[in-house]
């Protein structure tokens, strides 16, 4: 474990050297994520010009549900977005080789070796904003349950970052992930809207098997309505799950790794 | 320290017609060919030994080394290297293996090559002394010291390929797959990694598989090699062994003292000039026919040759023998 720690010391160290070259780009994507913010923050103060109540929240509660969903958006982007995007690439081109022969998870290596740094700003950014919609917030909130709530956005992110590469897998078999990739982008939409207005066999889906619910939603519950057990170990029960299930499929799907001919 | 038996490895591929037409039926109907990229080869590698795998272009050289490094699951047969079977990619397997592809670079790009190696060191929990001590003495011995800062993009074609050596080499794995590690390298450089390739093994004694298409690195690292066509291996055995078994000729070369018209001689004449005649005689004939060309015609000077080495093998690998 500590080995896994260090090396992602190693790989922050490098991305961070890596990233101060390229320094059109590290403003660029501070400026195009700043934008993405304002206008989701907007999106929903429009909605709620119109209604008093969306999903059984109001705009104080929708606000820091945002604020959640830009937090996960910033941590996804710093902490795994550019490996996942790579990720594809590598297995068509057979890049694949020199991470199998290292003795430490490959999955690990392939999901967090690129950290990017020039993303880092956003996630303080996205920080900012949760300060201010949970101090704008007029009802008091108990210092645990906030404590409790940051924790479980970032287990979002990682859950994010675990249906994501599940989507992904399936590149093993069809050596090009874009149909699956864009799919998951569409369907993860999701995690942007509150639970509240998914109903039925819908609302089933998006808590267990593609479980975007749980990234913001569940935890945003947490923190502002009454404490409930049940919906905490649903968040940590489903993520374990999950866990189990990209590792199987990880090596499931390595097995069918042709390694393109160099 | 490697035992494989037979080791069997196909692919499924789609074959497409060329064109946009074929291209639409291939979304609907596809035609798939099974592609046998090793037939069922065995063999063994000791320590310290360096066996030479030759092969042309889609042979399944690299198949079998990336199927021997864990890569790749076969879809047949056992291998153990040093007691694992690769493919489980136990770490204990894999602390002791390293490979090398002269086609795929290991190194990241942007980084200098030190910061990579402590990178490794941290992979492979080389102790910190230790590591210091294994990177000046592999970085002295290559030449590169100079270079360790300078990022991997800004390095020569020769100095990358030191990096990427050392940076295989660092932990010293006892079983060492080499695929193709001199390739586009100018002579000098490849003759530094040869010499490089040959210390590492009289010092740490490793199993190493080497693939090449350059004769040169053959002949200086390999005394054993096999060669394989198709997926099977037509040959494993001593390098210098292979003329003996495969040239069932020696070429005769005669410089005539005068012309002479065409001479009567019972074998096959490669090559006639007037003063010049050049004669491809069975291996059991060699001595009794020199004999009796010496007397029947003003020799002025006689070579007797072997087929070369290298032409041998290209006519191995193209079936022609």
């Amino acid at each position: 474990m500590t080995r896994y720690f260090r090396l992602y010391l190693h790989f922050l160290r490098f991305s961070f050297s890596k990233a101060m070259e390229f320094r059109v780009d590290f403003f660029f994507r501070i400026v195009m994520d700043c934008f993405f913010y304002a206008i989701n923050i907007a999106f929903y103060q429009v909605l709620f010009l119109h209604t008093s109540t969306l999903g059984g929240w109001n705009e104080e509660q929708a606000m820091i549900f945002v604020a959640a969903y830009i937090l996960v958006d910033a941590l996804q982007m710093t902490i795994f977005s550019t490996n996942l995007w790579w990720f594809p690439i590598f297995v068509n081109r057979g890049d694949l080789d020199y991470y199998l022969v290292r003795p430490v998870s490959s999955l690990f290596f392939l999901s967090v070796r690129e950290f990017a740094a020039n993303s880092l700003c956003n996630v303080f950014i996205a920080i900012g904003i949760m300060i201010w919609a949970i101090s704008s917030y007029s009802q008091p909130l108990i210092w645990w349950k906030i404590l409790l709530f940051v924790l479980l956005v970032v287990n979002g992110t990682f859950i994010y970052y675990m249906v994501h590469m599940l989507f992904l897998i399936g590149v093993f078999w069809t050596h090009s992930a874009r149909g699956f990739d864009s799919l998951f982008r569409h369907l993860c939409l999701v995690h942007e809207r509150p639970d509240g207005i998914f109903h039925g066999a819908t609302r089933t889906v998006f808590t267990t098997v593609l479980p975007f619910c749980l990234m913001c939603s569940f935890p945003a519950r947490l923190l502002f309505e009454d404490f409930q057990l049940s919906v905490l170990l649903h968040i940590l029960i489903t993520t374990m799950l999950m866990f189990f299930v990209l590792r199987w499929a990880w090596k499931f799907s390595l097995k069918a790794y042709s390694s393109a001919s160099s | 320290m490697i035992e494989v038996r037979n080791l069997k490895k196909s692919f499924r591929v789609h074959v497409k017609k060329p064109g946009l037409l074929g291209s639409m039926r291939s979304l609907f109907v596809r035609n798939w060919v099974e592609k046998h990229a090793l037939k069922g080869v065995s063999f063994n590698v000791e320590p310290g030994e360096i066996v030479g795998l030759l092969g042309a272009n889609g042979a399944g050289k690299t198949t079998l080394v990336k199927t021997l490094a864990g890569i790749v699951y076969p879809s047949d047969g056992d291998v153990k290297i040093l007691g694992h079977v690769p493919w489980e990619r136990k770490n204990e397997f894999r602390r002791q293996i390293a490979l090398i592809m002269g086609q795929k670079a290991q190194l990241w790009w942007d980084l200098p090559a030190e910061d990579c190696f402590l990178l490794l060191r941290e992979i492979y929990s080389i102790p910190r002394q230790k590591f210091h001590d294994k990177l000046n003495f592999l970085s002295e011995t290559l030449g590169i010291t100079e270079q360790l800062n300078i990022q991997i993009r800004r390095l020569s074609l020769g100095e990358r390929m030191k990096m990427e050596l050392i940076a295989a080499l660092l932990h010293e794995p006892r079983v060492v797959f080499l695929d193709e590690p001199t390739i586009g390298l100018d002579f000098t450089a490849q003759k530094a990694i040869r010499d490089f390739i040959l210390q590492y093994r009289s010092q740490h004694q490793p199993a190493m598989i080497l693939t090449s298409h350059y004769m040169e690195d053959i002949k200086a690292l390999c005394k054993r090699i096999i060669i394989i066509r198709e997926g099977e291996f037509i040959y494993d055995g001593p390098l210098q062994n292979i003329v003996n078994t495969y040239t069932k000729h020696k070429i005769v070369s005669l410089h005539l003292e005068k012309e002479i018209s065409p001479p009567n001689i019972p074998h096959e004449i490669v090559a006639a000039e007037p003063q010049f005649l050049k004669i491809k005689i069975p291996r059991d004939q060699v001595a009794p026919s020199v004999n009796s060309l010496l007397q029947s015609l003003p020799v002025a000077d006689l070579t007797i040759e072997e087929q070369a080495i290298e032409d041998v093998i290209e006519a191995l690998f193209r079936g022609e023998m």
